[in-house]
């Protein structure tokens, strides 16, 4: 809720089609919900209200909540957002987010010696060390990683196979060196496993292998 | 109110119980000043860990964690520009001008003498008002119930974020998240799909682990982090023109934010905001706003630390949280028995008054803690976000584990978090969908007993003399913003066209 709201663009443009993408996407789950939720009886045979009839009002307001924030990206004028808090906060967030970019552009020359200005901003590279679009490949890597460790729970057992996961991230994605990956691996291991299993007595899955 | 006090007294001193509220501040510090890190995800990790804990203690380092984030999000703000919770992001205009100044320390301490005098200020109002806002609410029937609880939800959705539409949409897909499983009241399973796993619904904890921690950390990475600077901490110590200029501003920004915080729905994060616009209004050093103004971080400062605190009020004493954080805690409250409520000022004064009264002892050692220690916890921002979100990760996902204590609270995690990470991306605010999610099985209650008790008439909420003024001011929460809004819009929009066809 900080940055990404302060850095919206404000400016008349077409809008993104993963915005409309996403956002229709939502209009589609309040779709779905109005219709199951008359399947569940809006109305019970008292004349009260029925199972159905929360997901159908939650289900509208969704539907069409989304198809007028549809609307509002491509209507939108210039500065149209449509907040009510009387323009104070979104102006102070706009402030402070141009304050934070001409920090973070400052630091950028302070901390390198290196102008960020000869450079393409896609090119600039943050604290890991990625470009644009490298910090936007890393994101699916890192839920695939996840997935796969959440997979070999069932093989590795719970703390063995988030261990490994630790392991890759560190070593493969970051790319630290191989000894303090490794050693900060085990220590994470080692902390849940006191934390959760001997601390707290949680009965954590061993996998097939059983072992931890 | 003196007996609540000694009991409250008694609970909060214990050896264990003083230790943990200790921790709590010190984690929620740390916790706090990382960016991207903010109180919700702190106490949605750390919730696990409490588990084997007496009640009151978890909940006593639970709170620590929460106000003491409000100390540490304001260092990185001002540090590095960087506002470690979004309640901070007000400090990143003077805080961090002050330390490009030099008086990086100087800023810190005045976010912390600040943030303590907020802090007992609205404690105490909190000790007033509290046990009487609980006992008038036990006279509630349904209708007024669900009239606060709507009311809860259009405040929260109006001072979501900039846009209003995407505050509605995610309060309603958190209420939808809540409905699944067998519907509160009926023997219906909903939005099931044919899972047994779901039959008992969306473990709470989980989701919210998803979202504020496995979401927020991946949309961290997306972002890229920010270089620390090095700031200058040779003078600690406040000029006396400095500390003079505290009080006012501080004192200011503490009743704004403990008026907000009370409302329940709004936040710290619009608290900040509000105090630091109403400084530009009426403070005497106004036009120094923005420059590395004193008014410009013990305003906001106090202003979220007071609008945390009295977030409390309509958590405890009506079960609606104030905030996306004191819904996670409310959510804490179910795990051990517990409903908040106005029912829990009679059930359990001990667990009320001893984490109430421990706000006090936490408050204190953040102030001890801040003031010298501040360049220390700086240290914190330097740990190498490389090393530590998977760290987070391993401990979100094995947290999960331990509150749902199966598998299934793992793949929730991992589904919310995926959500949570297009959630960031796309600007669509969490704390909706929060509110949503926790308040949705009491609202469905409350809809079903006012339906049986107008035998199917909704309508008489608008029949009842309270409910009926808690639903008109909904209303009002709901329409009189954006109405606002477009007319501010039109003003400007005539304006400019009347100044071009000066020009």
């Amino acid at each position: 809720m900080t940055d990404s709201t302060i850095e919206t663009p404000r400016a008349r443009s077409m809008p993104k089609t993963s915005d409309l993408v996403g956002t229709g996407i939502l209009a589609l789950v309040g779709l779905v919900a109005v219709l199951m939720g008359f399947g569940y009886g809006f109305i019970g045979d008292n004349g009260q209200i029925g199972p159905g009839f929360m997901p159908v009002l939650t289900g509208a307001f969704i539907l069409v909540a989304s198809l007028a924030e549809i609307g509002r990206l491509f209507l939108a004028p210039k500065d149209g957002s449509t907040a009510g808090l009387g323009g104070v906060a979104e102006e102070l967030s706009a402030e402070a987010a141009a304050a934070q970019a001409a920090a973070r552009s400052e630091l950028g020359h302070d901390a390198d010696g290196q102008g960020s200005g000869a450079q393409d901003a896609d090119e600039e590279r943050d604290v890991f060390g990625r470009t644009a679009k490298q910090r936007n490949r890393t994101v699916p890597l890192v839920f695939a990683i996840i997935l796969g460790a959440v997979l070999l729970t069932q093989v590795l057992g719970m703390l063995l196979s988030l261990a490994l996961m630790m392991f890759v991230i560190v070593f493969l994605i970051e790319k630290k060196p191989l000894v303090p990956s490794l050693l900060t691996s085990l220590a994470v291991l080692a902390a849940a496993y006191l934390i959760f299993a001997v601390m707290l007595g949680v009965p954590l899955p061993q996998g097939m292998l059983g072992i931890l | 109110m003196i007996d609540n006090l000694m009991l409250g007294l008694e609970t909060a001193v214990s050896p264990e119980n003083l230790l943990w509220c200790a921790i709590g501040v010190v984690l929620g510090t740390v916790i706090g000043m990382m960016p991207g890190l903010g109180s919700a995800t702190g106490v949605a990790i750390l919730l696990p860990v409490t588990l084997t804990m007496e009640p009151v203690t978890a909940l006593i380092m639970l709170a620590g964690i929460y106000y003491g984030s409000q100390y540490g999000a304001s260092t990185s703000s001002i540090l590095i520009s960087t506002p470690g919770d979004s309640s901070s992001v007000v400090l990143t205009l003077d805080g961090y001008q002050m330390a490009r100044k030099g008086r990086a320390g100087a800023a810190l301490a005045i976010s912390a003498i600040a943030s303590f005098i907020a802090a007992i200020i609205s404690l105490i109002v909190m000790l007033a008002i509290a046990a009487p806002i609980a006992s008038w609410a036990l006279n509630f029937g349904p209708p007024e119930t669900l009239a606060i609880i709507l009311l809860g939800m259009a405040t929260i959705v109006t001072f979501a974020g900039e846009n209003m539409l995407r505050g509605i949409i995610m309060a309603a897909v958190g209420l939808l998240l809540s409905m699944i499983g067998i519907a509160s009241g009926f023997t219906t399973a909903r939005f099931t799909f044919g899972s047994v796993e779901l039959l008992s619904g969306l473990e709470f904890v989980a989701v919210m682990i998803g979202i504020f921690a496995l979401g927020e950390v991946l949309h961290q990475i997306q972002r890229g982090g920010e270089k620390p600077i090095r700031a200058g901490f040779r003078d600690l110590l406040l000029k006396k023109d400095e500390a003079k200029r505290i009080p006012g501003p501080a004192l200011r920004g503490t009743f704004l934010g403990t008026a907000l915080g009370v409302l329940p729905g709004a936040g710290a994060t619009l608290a900040s905001f509000m105090s630091y616009g109403l400084e530009g209004r009426v403070g005497r050093h106004r036009k120094e706003l923005g420059t590395g103004a004193v008014e410009g971080v013990a305003a906001p400062e106090a202003s979220n630390n007071a609008a945390a605190n009295a977030s409390f009020i309509p958590t405890l004493a009506l079960g609606i949280p104030g905030s996306g954080t004191t819904a996670i805690l409310l959510g804490a409250f179910v795990i051990f028995g517990l409903q908040p409520g106005p029912m829990l000022f009679e059930q359990q004064p001990d667990l009320v008054w001893g984490l109430l009264v421990s706000f006090f002892f936490g408050n204190l050692l953040l102030l001890v803690l801040n003031l010298p220690l501040a360049p220390v916890f700086a240290q914190v921002l330097r740990v190498p976000y490389s090393y530590l979100y998977p760290i987070i990760i391993v401990l979100s996902l094995v947290g999960a584990y331990a509150v749902g204590n199966s598998l299934f609270a793992v793949w929730v995690v991992f589904f919310a978090g995926v959500l949570g990470f297009f959630m960031k991306k796309y600007d669509f605010p969490a704390a909706p969908l929060v509110l949503g999610l926790v308040l949705g099985p009491m609202l469905e209650r409350t809809l079903v007993q006012t339906s049986s008790m107008g035998h199917g008439n909704l309508l008489i909420v608008f029949e009842r003399p309270l409910s009926a003024f808690f639903m008109v001011v909904a209303i009002l929460a709901f329409v009189v913003p954006p109405l606002w809004t477009a007319i501010q819009g039109r003003r400007q929009k005539v304006q400019t066209q009347k100044a071009s066809v000066d020009a």
